[in-house]
This record gives structure tokens, sequence and C-alpha cells, in this order.
């Protein structure tokens, strides 16, 4: 199981958690490669670089894929055969209390008339191709990215008002949500979020696009049907267990997280399309 | 007051506990090994603390800086070896009480005062944070880039003595800083396509080799005389009437310790040697100055460990690093994912208070190990160079590689270690380094998003008081030798 997480981080937590009940699936033990460097691309490497058997699984994420877009050298997704998603974390858009953009409508015409600043991480990441294919969706002129180290830094931002909205978990704002210092507009996911009832989705609003983190497994292409066939199920089953379930109520994420390959594909395949086509746009891709 | 008693209950966790009575004898043993200081070991066990979460890992090694600071008296005393540098003002009394025969004696007082040093700071510290947590949700990117340009312009004071040969050796932290992909562009620099440097250059490995290695290959290079160790039973409680008579030296000591540690890029060495000058200057028993005063161990031991909880309160709430030490426990925080700073105290007031309690704790911890153990820790400044060294840097490679399991963190680390080596041997400090490698990404990131919220219009600045204050700081700095050099020439033609 290889993933781009370091010890400890969130991806490598999920392997982790996924990997409790899975040895009683597959009747064998799982061992987890952390192999950190270049945003998924080391991992991608490392996977590569093992037979098509089904041995070495990848725990991917939105990164690995905008880190094949720009690395052709890399596996690319369609050198992957899609498992199982193991979580998905639904993001919200947000504003500070005092905002003077209060209701989605004052927020989708003060973001037509002028470009808001968005927090995000880097250029070209993850949150920056989400932002774009938001603002492109919306109608809005395209919103300009204030790039920040991670999640707490764009909350405390928000807040300072440094910047005019931020697309995140719900998690990552848990504290300041609850202590009303920021508001959610809306949310883009499918539906609405069992916390937050009264916010509207994003396609309610007429704003077909959703954006969620993601993780997930995958195998090199080649691998026996028949293995691909047995790992899914199994890896699906390990994820059913209270252990697991629980993991993801703690941390925030979707119950609905789990779900196999077939779904889990077509969103990969759908991210990548979404960001080969905003990394064009915003003219990061050779 | 609810954070406050929540972080005393963290250190009723046996874990959190054990952490700290660890990183106390640890701190203890290690500041008592001339050569090995305080800050060595932190770089050295900073990897083993990344899977510990936060609140232990800091607490361990809060607790290791607070002990080595105190260790560093045992051999100054027994041995006139500061173990630590922060203890060679201790060494200049200490050491004559020691022939005078009452090493005992000076040992006791070491620790009482050493105590006394580190909980008044830590004791301040507790009242002094939460004035700085107001100003949290005011600090954005151009506030912290105001505050990263005035730590920078403390580059040329930290570390060595030479200004010039700080502030090069603060070019290249500031350099190694820029290696990696760049947020504000997603472009890759300084990579040349090698995969592990796609992601900067980590401040683990950098720190293990600097410290650790690089000492290393100093004292290898170095011919050892024997350690001589002067004779002594475990150390003697001070009675009252030495405490009545040192009771001036330590709370002078103390007051002038936690300024200083307080003060960025002035840290405990400093705080020491201000500590005796101060004590000897307001003795009323100036003529025992020099043949072993008790005043004199008093004053500086509680100064430097004063310095301590002092040189805590920049590193969590601005961010900038006071001393070597505190440099590498704030790489220590950025790792495990806290990036200090005013809003820390909003944030994360627990884990704060879980410092300062640790800090308290492990001021009572050497006190009694010091009072009971002295003679024990003064042992192991015999340990021969020959089998500590290379532990060391068995240690060293496992550091560097066991985060990221990564062997391009080793080739980084030893690189740094060789620069490490050569920065000793033309007499550069690694301080300023690591301070250009810390501020160095939060310069240049915070200077690209202020620039981006004010679209691209620098006047933004000027909106902002808080930023406005720190850069008229930074310019008063930088140019009062300037204006007093003018001035002074001015005055003196006008007398001519």
């Amino acid at each position: 199981m290889v993933t781009h997480a370091g010890v400890g981080g969130g991806t490598d937590i999920t392997a982790r958690m996924m990997m409790v009940a899975a040895p009683g699936e597959f009747g064998q033990e799982f061992t987890v490669v952390n192999r950190t460097a270049g945003s998924g691309a080391q991992a991608l490497q490392y996977l590569a670089s093992r037979p098509a058997d089904g041995h070495t699984i990848i725990l991917m994420t939105q990164t690995h894929l905008l880190t094949m877009l720009r690395n052709r050298s890399l596996p690319q997704l369609s050198d992957l055969i899609p498992l199982a998603r193991a979580t998905e974390d639904p993001q919200m858009v947000l504003v500070r209390r005092d905002s003077p953009l209060r209701t989605p409508d004052e927020f989708l015409s003060a973001g037509r008339a002028r470009s808001l600043r968005f927090g995000g991480t880097h250029v070209g990441g993850v949150d920056h191709v989400a932002i774009f294919a938001f603002g492109r969706a919306a109608g809005l002129q395209q919103p300009t990215l204030v790039p920040f180290r991670g999640g707490g830094d764009i909350v405390i931002n928000l807040v300072g008002g440094n910047i005019d909205a931020g697309l995140l978990n719900p998690a990552e704002a848990e504290s300041q949500l609850r202590a009303g210092e920021v508001r959610p507009i809306m949310v883009l996911s499918e539906r609405r979020m069992a916390g937050f009832p009264n916010v509207p989705t994003g396609k309610e609003l007429g704003i077909n696009t959703v954006a969620s983190t993601v993780r997930g497994f995958a195998v090199l292409r080649g691998t026996p049907d028949d293995r691909v066939a047995r790992l899914e199920q199994g890896l699906v089953r390990a994820m059913s267990g209270p252990i697991y379930r629980g993991y993801l109520d703690n941390t925030g994420q979707s119950p609905d997280s789990v779900t196999g390959r077939e779904a889990w594909g077509r969103q990969l395949t759908g991210f990548y399309e979404e960001g080969r086509e905003a990394l064009t746009a915003l003219g990061l891709l050779r | 007051m609810e954070a406050f008693l929540g972080g005393l209950a963290v250190m009723a966790d046996p874990y959190v506990l054990m952490m700290v009575v660890l990183g106390t004898v640890l701190g203890i043993f290690v500041g008592a090994l001339p050569g090995i200081s305080g800050s060595t070991t932190i770089a050295l066990m900073l990897p083993m603390t990344i899977a510990m979460g936060p609140i232990p890992a800091i607490c361990f090694l809060g607790a290791i800086y607070c002990a080595a600071n105190f260790g560093g008296s045992i051999t100054a005393i027994l041995v006139n070896a500061p173990g630590d540098p922060s203890a060679s003002a201790t060494a200049l009394e200490g050491y004559k009480m020691a022939e005078k025969g009452q090493a005992g004696l000076a040992l006791g007082m070491s620790a009482v005062s050493s105590a006394i040093g580190g909980i008044v700071s830590v004791v301040v510290l507790i009242f002094a944070a939460p004035m700085l947590a107001r100003a949290a949700y005011n600090f954005g990117p151009p506030e912290y880039f105001a505050l990263a340009l005035f730590g920078l312009s403390m580059c040329a004071a930290i570390g060595g003595d030479s200004a010039v040969k700080n502030l090069i050796a603060a070019a290249l932290g500031l350099l190694i800083a820029t290696v990696g992909m760049d947020l504000t562009t997603g472009v890759e620099r300084f990579a040349f396509g090698v995969m592990e440097l796609s992601d900067g250059i980590g401040f683990v490995p950098v720190l293990i080799g600097l410290f650790a290695v690089g000492e290393m290959l100093d004292q290898a290079a170095r011919r050892y005389g024997r350690a001589q160790i002067v004779f002594a039973d475990a150390a003697r409680v001070p009675g009252w009437p030495e405490m009545k008579k040192c009771m001036r030296s330590i709370w002078i000591g103390s007051g002038i310790g936690t300024f200083i540690g307080a003060l960025p890029a002035l840290g405990a060495t400093t705080a020491a040697l201000i500590g005796y000058n101060e004590t000897r200057r307001w003795s009323k028993h100036k003529e025992e100055f020099g043949k072993g005063s008790i005043e004199g161990v008093a004053g500086p031991e509680a100064a430097n460990n004063a310095a301590v909880g002092g040189s805590m309160v920049p590193t969590l709430a601005l961010g900038i690093p006071g001393s070597a030490t505190t440099a590498i426990i704030l790489a220590g925080l950025i790792v495990q994912g806290i990036r200090p700073g005013p809003h820390l105290f909003t944030e994360q007031p627990t884990l704060l208070y879980a410092v300062f309690a640790s800090m308290l704790a492990a001021n009572v911890f050497y006190l009694v190990m010091g009072l009971y153990m002295a003679r024990l820790f003064a042992r192991i400044s015999l340990i021969p160079p020959a089998f500590l060294w290379p532990t060391v840097f068995v240690l060293s490679v496992i550091g560097a590689y066991g985060p990221n399991q990564s062997m391009g963190d080793v080739y980084v680390m030893l690189v740094a270690g060789l620069v490490g080596f050569l920065f000793r041997r033309a007499g550069f400090s690694p301080a300023p380094l690591i301070m250009g490698l810390v501020l160095g990404a939060m310069v240049e990131e915070t200077l690209k998003q202020s620039l981006i919220i004010f679209g691209d219009d620098v006047t933004g600045f000027l909106g902002r008081p808080i930023a406005l204050v720190l850069f008229a700081v930074t310019a008063a700095g930088l140019l009062w030798p300037v204006v007093s050099r003018l001035m002074r020439r001015g005055a003196r033609a006008a007398s001519a």
C-alpha cells in the first residue's frame, strides 16, 4: 500500500484505518510504503516499478491526477484501475461573519461584478482547480487565488478579512463555524450535508459543480480481472466495519465515503478532465 | 484560566509526564556532557518526536531545553568545562568554589537558583501570553511579512561574534529556503529534476546535520585532553544564610534572564554573562568575586534558566526564535503542523499552557535530581568520545531517514553536516543559517500573498498599522548605529 503522505499524515492514517480489518478479508498482512516526494510523483513511480499483480495498491487523491497532468512521464490515469473510494469530504464556500456578502445571491452577484479573492492551497493545486471550476460554473469573474500553506491559514485569513471567501472542508473550519466567526454560503456536494441542513447546495442554486477532497485505491492496469474484483470487494468490506466507520465520523468525512470502483472511477475521470481544463485555461499546462 | 487548567490537566497524563521526566534526565545528561549541547540534542531528538503528537513532543523538547541549561553547570563546577555554552559564566565562580572544597554547595546553589529563575520566567510567560493573544486575528500575511523582515534584520546579531559572517550564513539559509515548489506559482525551483527536492529541503535533516554531525566532525578533528573531576559529595542544599546572601543575585538573574530571553536574537548564554556582570555590580561582597563567590554562581544560573522561559515568548507568539535551540523547537512545531504566531494563543491555548506546565514541571524535576544525583551526572563527562560520537552519528542517520523514510533526507543531512563542520572551522555560527531557512520561506510567501491581497499594489501596506509599526521598528534597529555615529560626530564637530 503506497501513499504520498508521511507517517501520521491524513492519507497515511486512512490507509492504516482500512488496514485494521483488511488482513481478515484477504488473509494477508498489509504494509504501508510512504513515498512522500513530488506531490504523489514518487508514489506513482513506486507503483509503476512494481509488477501489475495486485500486490501493490496506491492510495491516491486528486493531487496525483494534477501531478500526472503536469508530468507526462509518470503513470497516467489510463494506466490505473480504480478499486474503491475510501473517503469523501465535501467542500463548502465560507465567508466571514461580518462579510457584506450575506446570501448566495449577494455572493454570486458580487462575484460577477469583480474578481473575488479565494483562499486555497498552492497555485495549480487541487483547491485552485476546484475554485476555477466553481467560478466558471457559477458564471463569476475568474476568482483570484490567494495561496496558503493549508486549511488552518485559510480560515484565519478568512476571519481576519484578508480574503473574501474560502473553499474548505467543514472539519477545517470547525471551531470557527461553531463560534459563528465564519458563515457557510453553500455546500458543493450532491446533497445537503447532515450537519448543515439549512445551507443550500450549489446545484440547488443552479451551479453545476461539486467539490470535495477524496481518497481512494487503485492498482496498475494489467492486473488480472479476478484479482481486481477480489480487491474491490475486500477493500469495500474492510471499510464497512465499525472501526473504519468511527474513523469517518470522527474526522468529519461523509458517511457515504466508501464506494466501489465504478463510482470512484467516474469521479476520478471527472476530476482528471476538470483538472486538465482548469490547468490549461490557467496557463499552467504546457 | 480554563485553558490554563486544561494545560495542567495535560500534565496528569502519565505519557506526557513520562516525556517530561525523560526530557529532564536527558537534558541534565547532555547538558553535563561537554561537546553535546542542548541544541544538538534537541536537533537529534526532533525526528523521534514527530510520532508523539504535538503536546508530548513540545513538552519533551521543552524539558530538555530547561534541564540542559542546569546540566551544563554541573560540569562547569566540577570539571571547569561548561557542558553547555550557557554555563560558561557559572564556571568562573563555580570551579573556584569547587577548588575550595565547596563543590557540593555550589551544585546545590546552582540547582536552587536555576529552578527559581526558570519558574519565575515561566510565570511571567503565563501572564504575558494572553496579552499577545488579543492580536491574533489582526495578523495576516502583511503583518507576518513585516514580522519576518524584523526577524531577518536580527540575523547579524544572532549566533557568532562576526556580523558579516552571520549575514553570510543567514543568506545561505534564505537561499536554501527557496528550493522546492513555490506556493504562488506552482513552479519547482532549484530542484534540478530531483524528486526529493521538489518539496523543499526539510528542517529536520538540515538541523541534525548542522548541529550533531557538524559537531562530531569538529570534535573528531580535535585533540582531547582527559577531564579531571574535582572530588565532591552529593550536592548540599544551601542553608538559610546562603540563601539570604544570594536572594538578591537570584532576583537580578531571573529578571535579566527573562527580559533578555524574550528579546529575539539573544539567548541563554548572553543572559548568563550579563547576569554575572550585574550580580557582581550589585553585590555587597564584590571582593569574593573571582575567588569562588556563591553569588556568582546563583546569578548567572538564575539568568540562563530564566532566559529559557523568556525565549519561548517570541518563539511561540511571533514565530521568531531567540536562539539556536528555540529555532530548532520552532522547526519542530512547524513539522508537527503547528504554525507559531499570535494565532496559537486562540487556536491552541491548551497546547501552550501544556508547554508552560511542562516547563514548570521540568524545573522542579531537575531541582530534585540535581540535588541528589549531580555527582552521578558529572561522571558522564568521562565517557570516551570514541564511543560517544559514533553513537551520535548512528542516531543522526536514523533520525534523518525516519520521518519520511527517504534516503534523500539522509544525503541532505550529510551535506548539512559537512557545512556545519566547515562553518565551525571558519568561525561561522549555524544559528543565522537556521533563522534564514525558517524565516526565508515566510518572508517570501507572505510578501507574495500580501501583494495578491492588495491587488499588486505595494501601497496596500500603508493601510496596515501593525505592519507599519513593525517596519518602523525594523528600520530604527537598522539605522540606529548609523544615526548615533552621525550624532556623535556632529557633537564632536560642534564642540571642536
